[in-house]
C-alpha cells in the first residue's frame, strides 16, 4: 500500500494545464464528490428507517434550493465520473491514446456529463 | 494490496456501480419530492433493497481504493497517510454497515 517505489504523479502547482490535465483531475474531484453523495444517501436511508420525525429534516431540505442544488450537482458529479470512467476503460483496452482521440473523447465526456444529467432529471421526473 | 490486484478490483467495482447509480439516482430524483410511506415502500421492496445494499458495499469499496491513490499522489508523510487510510477504511466500512442494517431490519 505505502510502497516508497511507487512513482509520484506530477503535481498540480508544478503542472501545465491542458485538456488531458483538467479532466484527470475532474475525475478524482468528482470521485471525492461522489463519496459524499454516497454518505448523503446513506444519512437519508438512515434517517428514514430511524423514523418519520429525523427523516422530516432530509425532506425538509430536499425539496429546497439547497436540496435541489445539492441533487443536479450530485447528479452531473456522478454523470462526469461515469462516462470519464468509461473513458478509462477505453484506455485499459488499450484506445484513444493518441493526442487528437484522447482531446476529442475528452470534450466528448463534457459533453454529454451535461446532457446526461438532463435526461436522468427528466426521467427522475417521469417527463421521458 | 497489490497495485495490480487494486488496479483489478477499482475496475471490477466500478462495473456494479455504474448500472446501479445510474438506476439510483433516478429514483433519488423521483423519491426527493415522496413523502414518509412512499420512501418505506421503496425499500421494502425486496429488490430494491438489495439493489441499494450492493451498491452502497461496491460503491463504498470503490471510493476507499480511489481516496487511498488520491493519498498516494498527495501525502508524503507516511504517519499522516497512514491516519488518513485508517479513517478512510474505517468510514467506508462504518456508513454503509449501519446503513445496510437499518435496510435490512426497519423497512
Amino acid at each position: 500500500m505505502n510502497d516508497p517505489k511507487n512513482p509520484l504523479s506530477p503535481h498540480l502547482q508544478i503542472y501545465r494545464w491542458q485538456v488531458s490535465s483538467l479532466l484527470s483531475i475532474t475525475h478524482r474531484i468528482t470521485g471525492i464528490l461522489n463519496l459524499l453523495g454516497l454518505i448523503f444517501i446513506s444519512a437519508w436511508i438512515c434517517s428514514a428507517g430511524i423514523g418519520e420525525n429525523l427523516f422530516e429534516y432530509f425532506s425538509v431540505l430536499l425539496k429546497s434550493f439547497l436540496g435541489k442544488f445539492i441533487l443536479i450537482s450530485f447528479t452531473w458529479s456522478m454523470s462526469y465520473h461515469l462516462l470519464s470512467g468509461i473513458r478509462h476503460f477505453f484506455w485499459d483496452l488499450g484506445y484513444g491514446y493518441e493526442i487528437k482521440t484522447a482531446n476529442l473523447s475528452g470534450i466528448i465526456v463534457i459533453i454529454s456529463s451535461f446532457i446526461l444529467t438532463v435526461v436522468l432529471w427528466l426521467i427522475g421526473k417521469g417527463l421521458i | 494490496m497489490k497495485a495490480s490486484r487494486k488496479w483489478i478490483l477499482q475496475r471490477a467495482s466500478a462495473i456494479i456501480v455504474a448500472p446501479l447509480i445510474v438506476w439510483f439516482c433516478v429514483s433519488l430524483i423521483s423519491l426527493s419530492t415522496s413523502n414518509y410511506n412512499e420512501i418505506i415502500n421503496f425499500f421494502g421492496n425486496t429488490l430494491f433493497s438489495w439493489l441499494t445494499i450492493i451498491l452502497l458495499v461496491a460503491g463504498f469499496f470503490h471510493a476507499r481504493i480511489g481516496l487511498n491513490e488520491i493519498f498516494e499522489d498527495y501525502i508524503h508523510n507516511e504517519k499522516v497517510k497512514n491516519v488518513t487510510n485508517l479513517l478512510t477504511l474505517f468510514l467506508s466500512i462504518i456508513v454503509p454497515l449501519i446503513t445496510i442494517i437499518l435496510l435490512l431490519y426497519k423497512f
